[in-house]
C-alpha cells in the first residue's frame, strides 16, 4: 500500500522538546494512473494489426486450340489497359482506335455503366496490363472486379498495336 | 433540538489498485505484442478487399521486390523436403551441415551456384549484402526448378502458393513468375495483400450488407 498508518503520538512532551513534524507518506497516485492509461491508449492506437490477407487468383491453362478459347461478344466487351503513371486506357468492343483514358478513381463508374447496359451473359472484361504497369495496378484492378461483382474477365497481354497506341498517347501527354 | 450530524465522507479514493491495473495491462500488451521483424528485403504490399487470411502452413512464398528480384520463402514444414528434392534433381553435393544451415535461413535470395555461400551469411548481415535474387528468365529459370522441386516434394498434398510482390514491382516480373508456375501446371495462387475496407456504396458492399441481414434473421 502506498500509505502507512502513522501513529499519532499521544501525550505532551516536556517543555523544550520540539514536536517533530509528521510527514504524511500518502502519495496521490492519480497522475500515475493517468500516465498508465495514456500509455496503454497510445500503444493500442499505434499498433497496426498486420495480419496479411490473401487474394485468391486462379489462372486458366494456356491453350492454343481456338475452339477452347473463350468467345467474346463484341457488344459486351470492355478492354481496360493499364499503363504508366496509374492510368487506364479503355475501349468498348473491338476497336482500339476509340481508346480513351481514365484513372483508378473513375474506372468504377465506367465498369458499372457497362455492366448496367449489357446483358449479364455478354459482359466480358479484358484486362491488359502493359510493360509499364505496376503490380499494384494489377491487384487494384482485380480487386475492382471483386468490388463491382464482375464474374467474367480475363487478363492478357496487350497486342503490339495496342501497346504502340498507349505509347503514343503517353508520349503526347508527356508522361515519362 | 439536536440535529443529526451528517458524516462527511472522504472523497479521496485510493488510486493504488487502479494504478496496479493500468500498469499490469500495459505490461501485458507490451509483452504479448509481436514485433515485426525487420526484413532483409522490404516489400510494401498493395491492399485488397479480400478478407481471407493468408495461409501459413504448407506455404511456398515467392516474393518480388521493387527491383524485380525474386526471393523464396517456405514454411518450415515443407522446407526440408523441398531442399532434398532439389538436391536430388540437380545432383548437388551437400553435407548434413549444409541442410541444417539451410533450414535456418529465412529466405533464399541467390542463384543455386551461390546457395552454399548464401546460407553461411549470418542473418544479421543479410541486410548489407547485395543479393542477386533467384533467376527467373527463360534462359535460366531456377525459380521454375524450385517450384518443380516443391511440387514433387509435396507429391499430391496441396501446397499454398503465395505471391508477395511490392507495390511498384513492374507487371512483366509478376507475369514471368506466373509463367514459371504455369509451366509446372499450377494455376491457383494467393496474392498476399493488406486488408482494406470495402468502399461504401459499391456493389460488393451492398451484397455484404444483404448477407449480413440474411444471417441476422
Amino acid at each position: 500500500m502506498a500509505e502507512m498508518e502513522v501513529k499519532q503520538s499521544g501525550g505532551k512532551k516536556g517543555p523544550g522538546v520540539k514536536k517533530s513534524k509528521k510527514l504524511s507518506t500518502r502519495i496521490d497516485l492519480t497522475p500515475m494512473v493517468d500516465l498508465g492509461f495514456l500509455l496503454i491508449t497510445f500503444f493500442i492506437f499505434t499498433t497496426t494489426v498486420t495480419q496479411a490477407t490473401a487474394m485468391p487468383l486462379n489462372m486458366p491453362k494456356d491453350t492454343k486450340d481456338p475452339n477452347l478459347q473463350n468467345k467474346v461478344k463484341e457488344s459486351g466487351s470492355l478492354t481496360l489497359m493499364m499503363g504508366k503513371d496509374n492510368l487506364i486506357y479503355y475501349y468498348f468492343g473491338n476497336d482500339p482506335a476509340t481508346m480513351q483514358s481514365t484513372n483508378f478513381k473513375d474506372v468504377r463508374k465506367i465498369i458499372l455503366d457497362k455492366k448496367k447496359s449489357t446483358p449479364v451473359d455478354d459482359l466480358y472484361l479484358i484486362l491488359k496490363p502493359d510493360k509499364d504497369a505496376t503490380y499494384k495496378n494489377v491487384v487494384d484492378m482485380l480487386d475492382e472486379m471483386t468490388i463491382d461483382d464482375i464474374s467474367r474477365y480475363a487478363m492478357v497481354d496487350p497486342t503490339a498495336d495496342e501497346y504502340n497506341k498507349i505509347q503514343q498517347t503517353e508520349k503526347a501527354a508527356g508522361i515519362q | 433540538m439536536g440535529r443529526a450530524k451528517i458524516k462527511r465522507g472522504n472523497t479521496n479514493v485510493d488510486m493504488t489498485a487502479m494504478c496496479d491495473v493500468a500498469f499490469l495491462l500495459l505490461t501485458f500488451f507490451i509483452l504479448t505484442a509481436q514485433f515485426k521483424q525487420s526484413e532483409a528485403v522490404e516489400i510494401s504490399l498493395p491492399s485488397s478487399v479480400s478478407n481471407r487470411h493468408a495461409p501459413e502452413k504448407d506455404a511456398f512464398i515467392v516474393s518480388i521486390d521493387k527491383q524485380n528480384r525474386v526471393f523464396l520463402n517456405m514454411s518450415n514444414d515443407i522446407k526440408g523436403d523441398v531442399f532434398d528434392e532439389l538436391v536430388k534433381e540437380r545432383n548437388m553435393n551437400v553435407t548434413p551441415d549444409d541442410r541444417k544451415l539451410f533450414m535456418q535461413t529465412d529466405f533464399i535470395g541467390v542463384p543455386l551456384n551461390q546457395l552454399m555461400s548464401f546460407i553461411r551469411i549470418p542473418s544479421n548481415q543479410l541486410k548489407n549484402t547485395q543479393l542477386a535474387g533467384i533467376p527467373y528468365d527463360s534462359t535460366n529459370n531456377e525459380l521454375q526448378a524450385w517450384i518443380t522441386a516443391a511440387a514433387t516434394a509435396a507429391s499430391g498434398d496441396r501446397l499454398n502458393f503465395l505471391i508477395k510482390a511490392d507495390n511498384s514491382t513492374k507487371y512483366p516480373a509478376f507475369g514471368k513468375v506466373i509463367d514459371a508456375f504455369k509451366k509446372n501446371d499450377i494455376y491457383k495462387y494467393n496474392l498476399v495483400t493488406n486488408a482494406e475496407d470495402v468502399p461504401k456504396g459499391s456493389v460488393l458492399y451492398e451484397e455484404n450488407l444483404k448477407a449480413q441481414h440474411a444471417s441476422g434473421k
